[in-house]
C-alpha cells in the first residue's frame, strides 16, 4: 500500500487532476466572481470544448492541441453572448434580478438539461474517445502517454498565464477590483460593464480549452458536465471567491484528495468523495463562496 | 378564500380520477398513477419549496430513500406498513439533516440540496455493491389498480397538505420568510422551527411516493431511484404548473405526462430538452406559472 502511495504515477494524476480543476474552476470564479451568477451551466462548456475538440480531429484531422485555439474562440464568442444576454436582463430589472437569484439558478439547470440533451441527440449518449500522441513517455517511475502530458503541461501553463493576467494586467487588475468591491471599483474608474463581459469571454474560453484537454485523457460524453461543474464549485468556495492562487491551491487540494482517497479506498468511493466534501464545505461555510467577507443581506 | 375553493375543486377532480380503474385499461391506469404521482411530489416540494423559497433541488432523495426502506424490507414487512415506515423515515432524515442545511440560503442551499441527495445516492450505491446487490427484484407485488388507489389516497393528502399549510400561521410563516427571513425573525416568525417543519412534512408524501413507485417497478436500482432528474421533474411540475396555488401541481403534471407521453418513448432526449426550455422560459418570464394566467386567478398576496 505505502508503495502505492509513494509511486510517482499517483502524484501525476493528482497533478493532472488538479491542474485541470485548477483551469476550470478559475473560469468560473471569473464569471461567479464579477457577475455573482452560479453557472450551474460551466460543465456544459466544458463538454461542448470536449465535443467540437473530438469533431475537429476525427473529422477534419485537426490536431487537439492545435484545435485548443479554435475552442477558446468557440468558448470566447459563447461567453460574450452569455454576458450580453444576462447584461441586458439585469439592465431590465435589476432588483428582480437580484431577488430571483435562486430561480435564476433553477434557469441555468434548465438551461444545463436543454444542452446536455441537444448533445446526446446530435451525438448519441455513447461515449467517445480518439487516440493521439499514444505513445508512453516514463518520467521517474510514472508512465505517461503523450496525450496526457501534453495535456497536463497544457493546463499548467494556462493556469499560470490566466494567474500572471491577473496579478501583472491592469484588466486582470481590474477583474479582481470587481470581484473584491464592485461599487469601489466602479468609482476608481473601472468599466464595470466591459470588465464583465472581458470576465466571461475569460471564463468561457478557458472551461472550453479544458474541455479540449479532458477529451485528449479520457472519454467525452454529453453528461459529462454535472460532476465537473461540482467540482470546480468546490475548488471556488475552497479557494475563496477572486482569489486566482486560493483556486490553484485548492483545485491541487481537491487533484490530491480525489486522487490518493480513491487509490486508499476503492474507485466506487469517488464520488461519495467529492460529493461528501462539497456537502461538508457548504455545510461549514453556509455563506458560501463569499468567504469571510460575507455581504449580509 | 380562493384558495378553500381551489383546494375543494382539485380534491373533486381527484376523487374523479378513481373512475379510471373502471376503464378496465391497464395503460390508462398506468398513466394515471404517473399523473397523480408527479401531482403528489409536486404539492409536497411546494409545501417548502414554494412557500419559503429555499428551491430544493434534492427532493428525490426522500423518494429514493423510501424506494429503499419498501425494497429493503420487502417480504418481512407488508407494504400497509412499511409504505406508512417510508414517509415517515423520509420525514425523519429531513429532520436529521434539517438543522445544518437549513442555514444554508439562496442559490447555496439550491447546489447543497442537490449535493446532499447525490451523497446519499453514491452512499446507497457503494452499500448495495458492497452487499453484492447490483440491483434488488421484488416479487408478488399489489396489482395495479391497488397501487393506483395508494397513489390517489397519496396525491390527495399531498394536495390538502398543501392546502393547509398555506392558510395555517406556518404558511404565511414560511410565505414571510420567502419575501424576507431576517425581518420575518425580526416580527417574531420562529424562522428556523418553521423551516424545518415544512421541510419534514414536505419529504413525508415523497417517501411513500417513492416506496409505492417501487411496487411498480418491482425492482430497485439506485442510479434511478435517486435520478436527479426526479427531483429537476417535480421542480418543473410545480413550476410550470403554478407554485404557489394548490391547483399548479396539477396542472403541470397533466401537461408534463402529456408532453412524456408524445415524446418519451420515440425521443426521450428531445423529451427532456422540452422539460428544460419550458422550466427556463417559465422561471424566467412566467413565473406564476400556467396558474398565474387562468382567468379565475386566486385573491392578492400581500
Amino acid at each position: 500500500m505505502l508503495e502505492t502511495l509513494a509511486a510517482g504515477q499517483l502524484a501525476f494524476a493528482a497533478l493532472a487532476l488538479g491542474a485541470l480543476y485548477g483551469l476550470i474552476a478559475l473560469g468560473l470564479n471569473l464569471v461567479y466572481g464579477t457577475m455573482r451568477l452560479l453557472n450551474v451551466a460551466h460543465g456544459e462548456v466544458v463538454m461542448l470544448g470536449g465535443y467540437a475538440t473530438y469533431w475537429a480531429f476525427t473529422l477534419a484531422g485537426v490536431p487537439p492541441l492545435a484545435a485548443v485555439a479554435l475552442t477558446a474562440a468557440g468558448g470566447a464568442a459563447r461567453g460574450a453572448a452569455a454576458a450580453q444576454w444576462h447584461l441586458r436582463r439585469l439592465l431590465a430589472s435589476p432588483r428582480a434580478a437580484a431577488r430571483i437569484e435562486a430561480n435564476s439558478l433553477l434557469a441555468f439547470f434548465g438551461l444545463s438539461i436543454v444542452v446536455q440533451n441537444l448533445a446526446a441527440l446530435a451525438f448519441s449518449s455513447t461515449p467517445r474517445g480518439y487516440e493521439y500522441l499514444p505513445a508512453v513517455i516514463r518520467i521517474g517511475d510514472a508512465a505517461v502517454t503523450g496525450a496526457r502530458l501534453a495535456a497536463v503541461a497544457l493546463a499548467i501553463a494556462l493556469c499560470a498565464a490566466v494567474l500572471l493576467f491577473l496579478r501583472r494586467h491592469t484588466f486582470g487588475l481590474a477583474m479582481r477590483a470587481l470581484i473584491d468591491h464592485r461599487a469601489a471599483a466602479a468609482v476608481v474608474g473601472v468599466d464595470v460593464d466591459r470588465v464583465q463581459r472581458g470576465s466571461f469571454v475569460l471564463g468561457f474560453a478557458t472551461a472550453a480549452v479544458a474541455g479540449t484537454l479532458l477529451s485528449m485523457t479520457e472519454q467525452v460524453s454529453p453528461f459529462m458536465g454535472f460532476p465537473v461543474t461540482i467540482a470546480a464549485f468546490v475548488v471556488v468556495i475552497l479557494g475563496g471567491l477572486g482569489r486566482p492562487e486560493g483556486t490553484i491551491a485548492a483545485a491541487l487540494v481537491l487533484g490530491v484528495v480525489e486522487t490518493y482517497g480513491v487509490a486508499l479506498t476503492s474507485p466506487t468511493y469517488r464520488s461519495i468523495l467529492v460529493y461528501g466534501v462539497f456537502v461538508l464545505l457548504l455545510l461549514a461555510r453556509p455563506q458560501g463562496l463569499l468567504g469571510r467577507r460575507a455581504i449580509v443581506r | 378564500m380562493s384558495t378553500h375553493r381551489d383546494a375543494a375543486l382539485v380534491l373533486a377532480a381527484l376523487a374523479a380520477a378513481a373512475a379510471v380503474p373502471a376503464l378496465g385499461s391497464d395503460y390508462w391506469t398506468g398513466l394515471a398513477i404517473t399523473v397523480l404521482m408527479w401531482v403528489a411530489l409536486a404539492q409536497s416540494w411546494s409545501v417548502f419549496s414554494g412557500l419559503s423559497g429555499y428551491v430544493s433541488f434534492g427532493h428525490v432523495v426522500f423518494y429514493g430513500l423510501g424506494a429503499y426502506l419498501v425494497v429493503a424490507s420487502w417480504d418481512r414487512l407488508p407494504p400497509a406498513l412499511s409504505v406508512p415506515l417510508a414517509a415517515l423515515a423520509a420525514a425523519a432524515f429531513a429532520l436529521a439533516i434539517g438543522a445544518p442545511v437549513l442555514r444554508v440560503r439562496g442559490p447555496y442551499f439550491v447546489i447543497l440540496s442537490f449535493g446532499v441527495a447525490e451523497l446519499v445516492k453514491f452512499v446507497v450505491i457503494a452499500v448495495e455493491a458492497a452487499a453484492g446487490n447490483a440491483s434488488r427484484l421484488i416479487l408478488r407485488t399489489p396489482e395495479i389498480d391497488a397501487i393506483f388507489y395508494a397513489m390517489l389516497a397519496l396525491a390527495a393528502a399531498a394536495t390538502a397538505l398543501a392546502w393547509g399549510a398555506r392558510v395555517t400561521r406556518l404558511g404565511q410563516g414560511l410565505r414571510a420568510i420567502r419575501e424576507d427571513e431576517v425581518a420575518a425573525e425580526t416580527l417574531g416568525v420562529p424562522a428556523a422551527r418553521y423551516k424545518l417543519a415544512a421541510l419534514a412534512l414536505s419529504a413525508a408524501i415523497p417517501g411513500a411516493v417513492g416506496g409505492t413507485m417501487a411496487m411498480r417497478a418491482t425492482y430497485f436500482e439506485p442510479l434511478q431511484a435517486f435520478d436527479p432528474m426526479v427531483s429537476f421533474t417535480m421542480i418543473a411540475t410545480a413550476v410550470i404548473g403554478g407554485s404557489d396555488d394548490v391547483r399548479g401541481p396539477v396542472l403541470g403534471a397533466l401537461l408534463l405526462v402529456l408532453l412524456s407521453e408524445l415524446l418519451w418513448a420515440g425521443a426521450p432526449q428531445l423529451y427532456m430538452v422540452v422539460l428544460g426550455v419550458l422550466v427556463v422560459v417559465f422561471v424566467l418570464y412566467l413565473p406564476d406559472g400556467l396558474c398565474g394566467r387562468l382567468p379565475a386567478a386566486r385573491a392578492p398576496r400581500a
